[in-house]
């Protein structure tokens, strides 16, 4: 094959399904940061702009839990997806965290700074990939059950004491917080500012890669998909 | 000629009663009628303005003294004359002068300043009607215009150092105001209410009826069921006790400008309690003085009640939903709705599910070691881990952009 063809062809490595997932995943993160973060530094300008915006501190709060709703059903259905289904089960495999994940961090890190004579070889998904889905996965288990716990305050209240939700409002806000720091210095590098990338990875949209880049970045997929003649 | 008999009595009294000190016999209502019941008449003063000498003699006999006679208050009347002695209403109403003598007006006046209230600024002359009777200057519902004639003036304001304008128009738009107005409340409060009339003070005066330490009596002439809660309460004792920070009502409720509850201008509207609260209790001399609790103020407008609140939803419970508005005690006191014992009861007003259990631990989370140690170790944590991560997330960046290069320099040696 030469190098002009290869360059062209491309491979699926987002199907419609979960492009729509990630969309909705996207979305619904998007509009909870905006009236959760209001809440949370509700005491500066941009905080009351925003809640201004989303029609005052009642409306702000219906929004949240409408937005929180679609992620709480998508990530039920998500679970399901992927337990379940005959994609999802490929998918969740090769998203299971080995010994081999650390190690090629390990190895990435030491060829990084020169310790190391070679990259890891990496498959569908490497140790960015892995650590941005297992992250988000127990952020939106932790930060669903914290809402609910506050959301339902009128059973919760007669549960547990106080300090037991001022605890859980905290872990819901910095939960939140932490995910955000996670998707602007790990999702946005890896998927938007690395060279390989920049300015975007389409995958998200269109669904397809390079058929190069797969070769560069996750080399092993690359080799795997050659072997079953898809590529 | 029933009419002149009607009118010759009154003469005929007066002279008797002016007995043997004036040899001829005392002008009657008619004499002085004759030169005084026409229209044009007047004198010059010497700054060349006019005054009128004309006396209308209906609205005299339609008022109080309209059955007396002239002679009763110029006693000094002959006909014709000349400059009169000065009219001594005292004579007659010796209570009401010696009440006047020693009140701020009594006083100005007495020292010579002529452009202070005397009697018939605010009673009126020749037309003085009792107080009951509507058309009476001093009648419950005209009082207040009477008054602000000279409060409203600006030149009597800075002359004397009163209260500006702003504040008589903050009254005429008050709670008070309006039911005197525009309901024509006879129980409303009128300026003399609280002010008194003729033994008016300033409220620095500690004989004032409206000097601190008489407020809350003096409101409570008024609003007796609202003082009785408030003598009970920590305010009220500490005040009664001449703890001088304690407040009293015009602290919270304002003075002149005082309006409805349900009035968001009000200062004990819904949202602007808790800055009401906070004047006094923000202050670092007062909670350090009176062994208050701190931080009362930011750590509830972290809270969701306060955040609530600060955007509008009157709903939300403010300081007085729980702690209670004239009746507020320490949390010490059994009696208080935020004694820990009672908590369930008062968070039960707006959430009946909150029982006991939810009643542990502080209500105002002040994040520290001491007051809340769950909510700080988590913070802390949280705060820690998110840095470290940044931190780390940093230098992965750093780490891999250089690895990139790397790959590159060595993917095109391969290639090569």
């Amino acid at each position: 094959m030469s190098v002009e063809s290869r360059k062209s062809a491309s491979v699926v490595r987002m199907s419609p399904m979960f492009r729509v997932q990630h969309g909705l995943l996207m979305l619904t993160l998007l509009v909870l940061a905006l009236t959760g973060f209001a809440l949370m530094y509700h005491d500066n300008w941009l905080a009351r702009l925003l809640i201004r915006l989303e029609g005052g501190v009642l409306f702000r709060g219906f929004i949240h839990c409408t937005a929180a709703v679609i992620l709480m059903a998508q990530m039920v259905f998500h679970a399901y997806y992927m337990l379940f289904t005959r994609e999802g089960k490929r998918e969740l495999k090769d998203f299971l965290l080995g010994i081999r994940d650390f190690a090629d961090f390990g190895q990435a890190i030491r060829f990084n700074l020169g310790a190391a004579s070679e990259y890891p070889r990496i498959g569908k998904y490497g140790y960015k990939e892995k650590f941005q889905y297992w992250g988000a996965t127990i952020g939106t288990f932790l930060i669903s059950i914290t809402g609910v716990i506050l959301w339902a305050e009128t059973t919760t209240m007669s549960l547990l004491p106080k300090v037991v939700l001022d605890i859980t409002l905290i872990i819901h806000g910095y939960q939140g917080l932490l995910a955000f720091v996670i998707l602007l210095f790990w999702h946005v590098y890896n998927e938007h500012l690395h060279p390989s990338v920049f300015p975007m990875n389409r995958a998200w949209l269109t669904g397809n890669v390079d058929a190069e880049w797969l070769r560069q970045e996750h080399p092993l997929e690359y080799e795997k998909l050659k072997q079953e003649g898809v590529l | 000629m029933k009419r002149i008999w009607t009118l010759a009595v009154p003469v005929v009294l007066a002279a008797l009663l002016a007995g043997g000190k004036v040899s001829a016999a005392a002008p009657g209502v008619g004499d002085c009628l004759e030169c005084h019941g026409d229209k044009t008449i007047e004198k010059s003063l010497p700054g060349g303005a006019t005054v009128s000498l004309y006396v209308d003699l209906n609205a005299y006999r339609a008022s109080v003294h309209g059955k007396g006679a002239c002679t009763t208050c110029h006693s000094s009347a002959t006909s014709p004359h000349g400059k009169l002695a000065k009219v001594t209403c005292g004579k007659c109403h010796p209570d009401a002068d010696k009440s006047y003598s020693s009140s701020t007006h009594g006083k100005s006046r007495a020292k010579g300043a002529l452009d202070v209230a005397g009697c018939d600024d605010c009673h009126g002359k020749h037309d003085i009607k009792k107080a009951k009777d509507p058309a009476a200057r001093s009648f419950h519902l005209n009082i207040a215009a009477v008054c602000l004639k000279c409060h409203m003036d600006r030149a009597i304001e800075d002359k004397y150092g009163l209260p500006g304008q702003q504040v008589m128009e903050a009254y005429e738009k008050s709670v008070h105001g309006m039911a005197a107005t525009k309901s024509g409340l006879m129980g409303s409060a009128v300026c003399p209410d609280c002010h008194g009339n003729h033994a008016i003070l300033p409220g620095d005066q500690p004989r004032s009826a409206t000097h601190r330490q008489n407020i809350p009596t003096l409101c409570g002439k008024c609003h007796s069921g609202i003082l009785e809660a408030y003598e009970k309460s920590v305010h009220g004792k500490g005040m009664r006790g001449g703890i001088p920070e304690s407040p009293v009502c015009t602290d919270c409720h304002g003075e002149h400008k005082i309006t409805k509850v349900s009035d968001p201008s009000s200062s004990v509207f819904a949202k602007n309690v808790p800055k009401t609260c906070s004047a006094c209790h923000e202050k670092e001399g007062i909670s350090t003085r009176y062994a208050l609790p701190k931080k009362r103020f930011s750590t509830y407008m972290d809270s969701f009640h306060g955040i609530a609140l600060e955007y509008g939803m009157t709903k939300a419970a403010n300081c007085a939903s729980c702690h209670g508005f004239h009746e507020v005690l320490p949390a010490a006191d059994p009696a208080s709705t935020v004694n820990k014992a009672n908590l369930p009861r008062t968070c039960g007003k707006c959430h009946p599910n909150a029982g006991p259990n939810f009643a542990k631990g502080p209500v105002h989370v002040e994040v520290t070691p001491q007051k809340a140690m769950g909510v700080f170790a988590v913070r802390v944590f949280y705060t820690v881990f998110i840095s470290m991560l940044v931190l780390l997330f940093v230098c992965h960046v750093g780490l891999d952009l250089l690895g990139r290069r790397r790959r590159k320099r060595l993917g095109e040696g391969e290639k090569e």
